[in-house]
Formats: C-alpha cells, structure tokens, sequence
C-alpha cells in the first residue's frame, strides 16, 4: 500500500515536474514574443509651425493625451485656439525629449506665442508619437496585444467581477468555488457551472483541450498552481487579456480582448464604452453562444446581466448602468480585424522593412519602428477620397487612391489605398500598374528643354494629325482628346493644355529613347516600352511610382528617393537602421524650372484650371492631368511649395469610365489640397535663367503692357532677339499702369 | 590632413553665411485653410492682380523701380528670387547639430539637421550643413550632391552662392575632379 503510495507519489512528481515545463516554456514563449511597434512621425512644435487648431487636437488625442485641465503629463487643455500642454517626454533615437508644458495659440493655421512654461526652454519640441501600429506575431490570427497598464481598468474589473471575484487572493484554484459548481453540478445531473479561476480558464486555453474530463481538470488544477507559482498576477492577467477565445472568423479565431474590440466595434479597446466593455466580457461565457451579430437577443441579455454585475460590484453607478442597458449592442456593420488604421501606409512600411530585416524579427524581437505617417496629412487624405470618390458619379466599382509626399524630403506622408481607407485588401497605391497617360508629357517636354538650341517654352510646336506607319505595315495615327487641331501652338501652351499631336511630334523628335532615358533617371524602375505610344502614356506604373518621377520635376530636378521609415530601433532604444535623406541631380535645373512654368499654367488656364473651384486662389500649384483610353484611368500628379500628390481614380477591372484626369483624379486632388495650410509652390528662378516679356505668336521679346505679352523664363542664351512694340504704344501703356493702380 | 584644413574653409563660410542670414522674403506664400476657398471658378484672367503680390517680380524690385511696383498683372506662374530663411527653431537645430559635429557626433548631427530640413526644406543653408556633415563622414558624392541642392535655392543671394561654390570646388577637389573644382572656383569668383 505505502509502496503503490510511494510510486504514485514520484510519478505525480515526474508528471509535475513535466508540466511545470511545459507551462513556463509556453508561457514565456507567449509572453516574450513582443511585436515591433510602428510609430507616427512625431509632431514638431515651433512657433510658425503650420497645423490647424483640429488638426492638432487630432495629433494629441492620436497620441494619447487626454483632456483637462493640461497640468498632468499628457494632457491637454484647449480654449478656442488656445493649447496648453504637458508632455511626457520620449525617448527618441537620436535623443531623449523631455517632459514640458507648452503653451501656444493657432491664428491662421499657425503656431503663435509657442513657449516652454515648465521644463527646459527650446524653441522646438517634438510630441510622443502616435502609436499607428504593429507587426504582431501571427500564429495563423492576427493578434492586438494589449498591456494591462493600457486597458481601462474598467476591464479587468468586470472581468474579475464575473468570473472570479477572488483573482488577486487564490493560488491558482478556488477549492470553494469548485465545490460550490460540483454541487450544483451533482444538483442538475450535468456540468452547468465551471467553478474556474481565470487561472485555470488562461491554462485551459493556452494548453489543454476543450472536452471536460476529469483527469484534464487535474492537469488543469495542477498547472494553474504552478503558473501562480512562478508569474505575477498581472502577468497571468494579461496574458488572459491577449489569450481568451471571443469569437470566430471563418477559419480564424479571433483572440483577446483587442482584437474582439475590434473585431465587433471597430474601435480601439481603450476608447470603449460601459456596455462594450460588458459584453465583450459576457461573451467569455461563451463566445458562439452569445454572438452579438448571430444572436444579438442573447448578447443583449448576457450584456444587461454583466452591467448588472458591475452595479453590484460597485464599479458603475446605478444610473450609469441604467443608461448603458439601454442602449444597443453597437456592432460595426462589417467586421474589422486589426487595430490597424492605415493599412495602406503599414503595407508600404513593411515592404520597405523587408528590405533589411526578417519577418519573424519583425514580429517577435519588439523593435521600434518609426515611420514619416503624418496623421493630419492622412486624415485629409483619406477625407478627400472618402469624400469625393462618391460623388463622381458613374458605377459603383470606382475605385481610388491617393499618395502624398513631402515635396523636398520624399517622405511618404499619406496613403490611401482604396475607397475604402480601413480595408487591408489590395493596395492599389502600391500594386495598381495603370497606364499613366499624359502624366508622361512634361518628362518629353522636359528632354526637349534641355536643348536650349533647338527648344524654348514659345517654340512653335505642330497640332496637326500625322500618321506613322511601322516596318510590319501597321499604322499608328494620334489624336487629341477633343478631336480638334490648331495648327502652330507654343510649345507652354502645348503642355499646359495637353495637346496629343504636339507631344508625339516632339517626343519623336527627341527619340522615344532619350524620353525613356529622362522617366529611368527620374526613378522609374519599372520596365519602359520604347514603342511610341509611350509618348501618349502606354507605359505603366503604380501610384507611388507615379509619386517618385514627379519628386524630380517638384524638386527642380533633384531625385529624392521616397522613404517611410526615419529609424528603426530594438526594444532598448539602441538604433538599428537610419534611413537618410538623398538627393540626387538627375536633371538641369534650369529645364525643369521651365517644365514647373508650363505645369503652374496648367493650373491658371489649362486642363487642371478646375482646381480653383476647390483651392484657394492664392495657393500657387504646378500639376498635370492624365487620362488613357475611354477613361480607364483618371490621374492627377501635383505639388504646391510642400507637398506632392498623386491620385488615381479608376475601376479595378479596368473598365471604361466617363471620367478624364480633370473630372475624376483632380476633385480628388483639389479636395485634399483644400484641407491642408501649406505653402504656394514659388520655385527659386535657378542660375541660367531669366524672365522675358515675350509675344509668342510673333517669336520676339515685347513690352509688358502688350498685347499678348507674357512673362516667360529662358535658358540663358536661347531668348528670342527680335523686339515688337505695339501699337497704340502711349495709349495702351497709360491704360496698363491705371489697371495697376485701382486693382 | 590636407583635406581637412581645406574644408575647414568651406564651413567657415557657410557659418559666416549662416550667422549672417535673416528670414527672407522666399518661397510661396502661406495659405491656412481657414481662408474661404473660391466658391465658383473664376476664369483666367488677362489683367488685374491677386490681394497680395506671392513675389516680387524682376520687373516690379522697388529698390530698382518704385514706380513699377504694383500686383501681379495676371494670375501668372509663380517664382522667388530666393529660397527661406532660417526660422530661430531651425536656426536652434541647425545649432545643436554644430555642436554635435564638434563631438564627432556625425550621425546625431545628420539627425538634427534633417529635422531642421523638415522644418525648412526651402532654405540653402540646412542643404549646405548638410553637406558639410557628410564630407565629416567622408561620403563626398552625397556632400557634393547637397551642395549642389542647397546651390538649387541659392538664388540671387551671393553670400550663399559664394559659399556654396567654394563649398563644391572643395568637394570635387578632394574627389579628384580637379577640372569640376575649377569650374566652381570661377563661379564663386565670378560674383
């Protein structure tokens, strides 16, 4: 007997000690794998600094400051325009920023009166970043990690309040509440109690299978001990937080508290609210039983009965708690799965990423990640998209995407993918390759330029229809988009416009090589077909390919290839990889001074004119339309004195549209330029070049109160050297200088 | 050695021309959305002129010609004869990476210089710092590269253009361009 006793004894010992194992082996691996975390670009404060006042307010509660009275460490306080506001310091990788109060008003979409009242003076600070993401580990689901310190405390309240009210007190089990379910148990002639600790639930998930046998509940008792034995409550917590099974996806499941937040709500888990937060926890019980889209009668009841709990409990107020069982189950319509906002931008992060590091590093090491996103960019982006692409009219299936840059950094600002900004499916900023259509013409009028000798921007240049008959026999005849022909137009006007015929005529003048040549110079890396509908745009190229070759042109010929990430950091702060601005010459400065004129006319008088219906008139802009075939797709490729824009508007099975550039991609565009303060586009009149008063018809330099008389820039020595005055000389030049004066 | 008494020159122009610069007039005008957009298009116009002049124009420079200033006669393209200034937040950047420089800080000082580029992406002096960190790190092609970039937004500014040429003549000297060296010393002489 003693010796069965004694056998029994070490093998009980054995078997602990092989749980004991098994559960600090796949506790610690659960536990330590940490995701990388994706931040915003930090928020720079400065007197000047250009933001609007709800921009701002914006960018603080992004970053997790809350409102008040502005005293505490990442709080806020806001009267009108007035901010005051005390940071939390953080630590960046090229330097820790410490904590402040700053106080500062916004008056025209400017920062004003910026001063430090406590903490060390600067006269520039930078905020905490918003956390805009991570890359988690995925065993098969995608996963929100939540810490504890981040959950509203109202949470893990109600969860102990629910399901095991002496949590913080047990050793793993709770004989009395065992006890208790047993009797019941025995009472009904089934199992309708579970008597479980969270303990015991978390180890039931994390190790065990579902079925209820006894010996499985020994293993369970028996490992929950040893889990207490060697962790922390809080760890056990949260770890319970991130591990408890709420619902089903298809084949996915869908674990923890963060993602089911936002798996049923659509919101992050810390902005809930009382009733979200009971039902989330009333659906511990029984994830498919009470499922709030599949069974919302139930859900609602499970939910009144946990808000009743926390009545109880003394964690709400009665008439909190008669106001929160009131009110519905709101379920977002669509279920979401990731905490995820910009998972355009996330994608393009990542893909960049991939560059330099390994996925699983990526997932599990914790690394800091800090992107160029700049939230209020991003949110006018995703507004004008949101906002315009309905009412453009036309089928259902318009799609489009918008990618926006800081003009002299090549940082990506913003990224729309799709119509829909949350949706993480296909991401046409990066994987749509369209036709690109005239946004190819200033790169030929570009090449043209840059022989000052044979091309200025009055070069008379020929609108008139032509064919081109190959070897093989084909024949290829251009057209302009409204069928007509003018005849000689200079070569400005041509451009701004977007004439086909000129544009060909010139490209095949300059070889279609030499036009392939400029684009790969500009950043393309995509292949380029060397046949001469590329003059018309045959070639094609993604969105932020698109974004890439305008840099160059906003830039006055500088390539400045385009990042997202500034910094990549491991989990201590100790910088892995900087990303660092470049700039290359790739083009004269002096040509493409010329090409930026012909593109701001575009904007005054020809084909993106319409822009000023949504633009201020005083915001300078240079851009260009494009439009392909039966308006498959609709672009638009601009910049002002700080930002860079492409957007793409089109269907994804690459049906025809009613749509050109100007109807379809420039509202999207305008609508985005409209929301954000910045500067005009003005650019610095490069060494080499100089303004003329010039009557183009004529081909000679005039007088600036001519008729016709415009105000173009030359490459020095390619000016025209013929003068024409006008008629009526003393008459009309009275007149001009009255016009001055009353305007 | 050699090389570094040479640059020392270049940066002590750049900083004469850094200690000397005030906010100029450059670059386009601010617009805050605040200001009303335009309600119906307005169509192009062939005479009169916008509330506020974005630039100056050659023609209209009031210390050449008082009498010739007024608006702009058409909403006609835009351009500056200058790039920025620096705003006393970049100034403070631009400062801190100096000091950082001196430790031997080169990439903590590229950092804070990038960030004053962020702030002042339109002003010669940050892209000419910017080179000068680089030819610290002796990665001389993209120090001529921000050299030539900040040369881009010199415009009619000769202090920044001298310092700037001379700043390119030291690069490509030392990258053994000797022709291009040349090249830019005449240009900064030439002003």
């Amino acid at each position: 007997m003693f010796r069965l006793f004694a056998i029994g004894l070490v093998l009980l010992a054995g078997w602990t000690v092989y749980l004991d194992a098994v559960v600090t082996d796949r506790f610690e691996g659960r536990r330590f794998e940490v995701p990388s975390r994706v931040y915003a670009r930090p928020l720079e404060l400065f007197e000047g600094a250009s933001i609007t006042a709800g921009a701002l307010e914006r960018e603080l509660q992004l970053s997790g400051f809350h409102k008040g009275a502005g005293e505490k460490p990442g709080s806020y306080q806001r009267n009108g325009g007035r901010f005051l506001i005390s940071t939390r310091g953080f630590s960046f990788p090229d330097g820790d920023e410490p904590a402040r109060k700053v106080s500062l008003a916004i008056a025209g979409d400017r920062v004003r009166e910026f001063s430090v009242v406590k903490g060390k003076a600067a006269p520039i600070i930078r905020l905490e970043p918003a956390r805009i993401g991570g890359i988690y580990p995925a065993h098969k689901e995608d996963r929100v990690l939540v810490e504890l310190g981040q959950v509203p405390a109202l949470l893990p309240a109600t969860l102990m309040a629910v399901e095991d009210r002496n949590f913080y007190d047990h050793f793993g089990i709770a004989p009395l509440s065992i006890g208790r379910a047993m009797l019941a148990n025995i009472r009904a002639g089934r199992i309708v109690q579970g008597g479980s600790t969270l303990t015991q639930q978390l180890v039931k998930n994390l190790f065990l299978t579902r079925d209820q046998t006894l010996l499985r509940k020994a293993n369970e008792a028996l490992m929950s001990v040893l889990l207490e034995l060697h962790y922390e409550k809080d760890d056990i917590l949260e770890t319970y937080l991130n591990e408890v099974y709420l619902g089903q996806a298809g084949t996915r499941s869908i674990h923890g508290f963060g993602l089911a937040s936002q798996f049923y709500f659509g919101q992050s888990l810390r902005d809930l609210d009382v009733h979200q937060i009971a039902l989330l926890v009333g659906m511990v019980k029984g994830a498919s039983y009470y499922n709030p889209r599949r069974n919302p009668e139930r859900a609602t009841e499970r939910r009144n009965l946990v808000i009743s709990e926390m009545e109880q409990a003394g964690l709400i107020e009665p008439g909190r708690a008669a106001r929160a069982r009131g009110l519905p189950l709101g379920i977002s319509e669509r279920p979401s799965y990731s905490e995820n906002r910009y998972p355009a931008y996330i994608d393009l992060v990542r893909r960049h990423l991939a560059r330099d590091y390994r996925e699983e590093d990526l997932r599990s090491e914790g690394l800091r990640i800090f992107t160029t996103l700049d939230p209020a960019i991003q949110y006018a982006a995703e507004f004008a998209v949101t906002d315009t692409v309905p009412r453009l009219g036309g089928s259902e299936s318009l799609q489009a995407t918008l990618v926006v840059t800081s003009k002299d950094s090549g940082e990506v600002l913003a990224l729309v993918g799709g119509k829909d900004p949350r949706f993480s499916g296909f991401n046409r900023a990066l994987d749509a390759n369209r036709q690109i259509g005239s946004l190819i013409k200033p790169f030929i009028y570009l090449s043209a330029l840059q022989r000052p000798e044979r091309y200025t921007l009055m070069t008379p240049v020929l609108d008139k229809s032509f064919t081109l008959e190959f070897d093989d026999g084909r024949r290829w005849q251009p057209k302009n988009y409204d069928g007509e022909e003018r005849g000689e137009v200079p070569l400005h006007k041509a451009l701004s416009h977007s004439y086909n015929l000129p544009a060909v005529r010139v490209g095949l003048d300059i070889g279609v090589d030499v036009v392939a040549e400029t684009l790969m110079a500009f950043g393309v890396d995509t292949p380029i077909s060397r046949y001469p509908s590329m003059l018309l745009g045959s070639v094609s190229m993604s969105p932020i390919t698109v974004a890439q070759m305008y840099q160059g042109l906003a830039t006055s010929g500088f390539n400045t290839p385009l990042r997202t990430i500034r910094e990549v950091t491991d989990a201590s702060g100790k910088a892995l990889s900087r990303y660092s601005l470049e700039v290359e010459q790739v083009a004269d400065p002096a040509a493409v001074h010329l090409v930026q004129y012909a593109m701001q006319e575009t904007m005054q008088e020809g084909t993106g004119r319409s822009a000023y219906n949504t633009v201020s008139r005083q915001l300078t802009l240079a851009g260009k339309t494009g439009t392909t075939d039966d308006g498959r797709d609709s672009w638009f490729a601009g910049f002002s004195g700080d930002l860079l824009a492409v957007a793409w508007v089109g269907r994804d099975d690459n049906g025809a549209t009613a749509l050109t550039g100007a109807s379809g991609a420039l509202p999207v565009w305008s609508r985005f330029m409209a929301q954000v303060p910045q500067h005009g586009f003005s650019p610095v009149v490069p060494d080499g070049v100089n303004y003329h008063w010039v009557n183009t018809r004529r081909q000679a330099l005039t007088d600036e109160y001519c008729d016709n008389a415009r105000l173009l820039p030359f490459i020095a020595g390619s000016e025209p050297t013929q003068t024409v005055s006008c008629s009526g000389t003393l008459e009309r030049r009275i007149r001009g200088w009255f016009e001055g004066l009353f305007q | 050695m050699k090389i570094k008494t040479t640059f020392r020159a270049g940066a002590m122009i750049t900083l004469l021309a850094l200690a000397g610069c005030a906010s100029g007039p450059g670059g386009g005008i601010y617009v805050p959305v605040g200001a009303e957009p335009a309600k119906a298009p307005e169509p192009p116009r062939t005479s009169g002129g916008e509330g506020e002049a974005p630039v100056w124009r050659k023609s209209e420079q009031p210390d050449v010609e008082p009498a010739e200033q007024k608006p702009p006669r058409t909403s006609s393209p835009s351009y500056s004869e200058a790039g920025d200034g620096l705003s006393p937040a970049a100034l403070s950047l631009v400062r801190e990476a100096d000091g950082l420089l001196r430790q031997g800080d080169i990439s903590g000082a590229i950092a804070q210089l990038e960030r004053a580029q962020r702030i002042a992406p339109r002003s010669a002096e940050i892209y000419f710092k910017l080179s000068e960190a680089y030819v610290a790190s002796d990665q001389l092609g993209s120090a001529e590269q921000f050299t030539l970039k900040g040369l881009s937004l010199a415009g009619n500014n000769t202090r920044l253009q001298r310092a700037g040429w001379l700043l390119l003549a030291d690069i490509r000297r030392a990258r053994g361009n000797v022709a291009g060296a040349s090249q830019a010393e005449a240009r900064a002489a030439a002003l």
